[in-house]
């Protein structure tokens, strides 16, 4: 069967870049990277704009970027991608259904989750549910396929 | 849908491991089929009654409710 899936040696790649990233978002959240290392870049842009300045949109232009925030949300999305996306060591027709699972699972609490965010957050924090939401079908993913796969390595049914 | 893969394991005195091996899939695949939380597909279903040298109607049966 034909399935649209990375080669397993991508995953360690994968997890490589994933990890750190995470790691990095927490830092970033929590606001313990200082501003010195966070420059900001300018770069070639198809779209920017300022809420908080009085400066006009800018349409393929030079605009500005934090390097270090962009660069985690890079890391994490390809890291993520990777992770998702790759085989495991051995994969078959069971593993597959398993990745069906986890990926309806993600979607159905991912959306479900933002339902609750639109009902009890308001104002300015709801952008920060919406960054949070870029990223949360795959952490939720990862973790149920990962929880389907250990709960069926450890089920055993020997005589 | 039923199955007497276990049965017929032990008759041809394989482990799930060995069974898995012999028709490429996971032991946690041969595992979920036995416990019946997983239906194979056809082919799957047909290499592992090649393998106990059965029709599959011999070792998968449907159930009332399927």
């Amino acid at each position: 069967m034909k399935t649209l899936l990375l080669p397993y040696s991508v995953k360690k790649w994968g997890w490589l870049l994933l990890i750190p990233a995470f790691i990095g978002a927490i830092f970033l959240q929590l606001e313990w990277i200082p501003d010195f290392m966070n420059p900001s870049i300018s770069i070639f842009g198809l779209f920017g704009d300022s809420i908080f300045s009085s400066k006009q949109d800018t349409a393929f232009r030079i605009g500005h970027l934090d390097l270090i925030r962009n660069l985690i949300g890079i890391c994490f999305l390809i890291g993520g991608i990777l992770v998702m996306f790759s085989k495991e060591k051995k994969e078959d027709e069971f593993i597959n259904q398993l990745r069906l699972n986890a990926l309806q699972f993600a979607v159905l609490i991912n959306y479900s989750l933002l339902f609750l965010c639109f009902l009890f957050i308001h104002g300015f924090a709801f952008l920060d549910v919406m960054m949070y939401n870029m990223f949360t079908v795959i952490i939720i993913y990862i973790l149920r396929f990962r929880f389907l796969l250990f709960n069926h390595s450890t089920n055993r049914n020997e005589e | 849908m039923k199955n007497n893969i276990k049965v017929e394991r032990a008759i041809h005195n394989l482990t799930q491991e060995q069974l898995a091996e012999k028709v490429s899939v996971t032991r946690q695949t041969i595992n979920a089929i036995e416990l019946k939380k997983f239906v194979p597909s056809t082919v799957l279903a047909m290499k592992i009654c090649k393998i106990f040298n059965k029709k599959v109607e011999e070792v998968f049966y449907l159930e009332e409710d399927d």
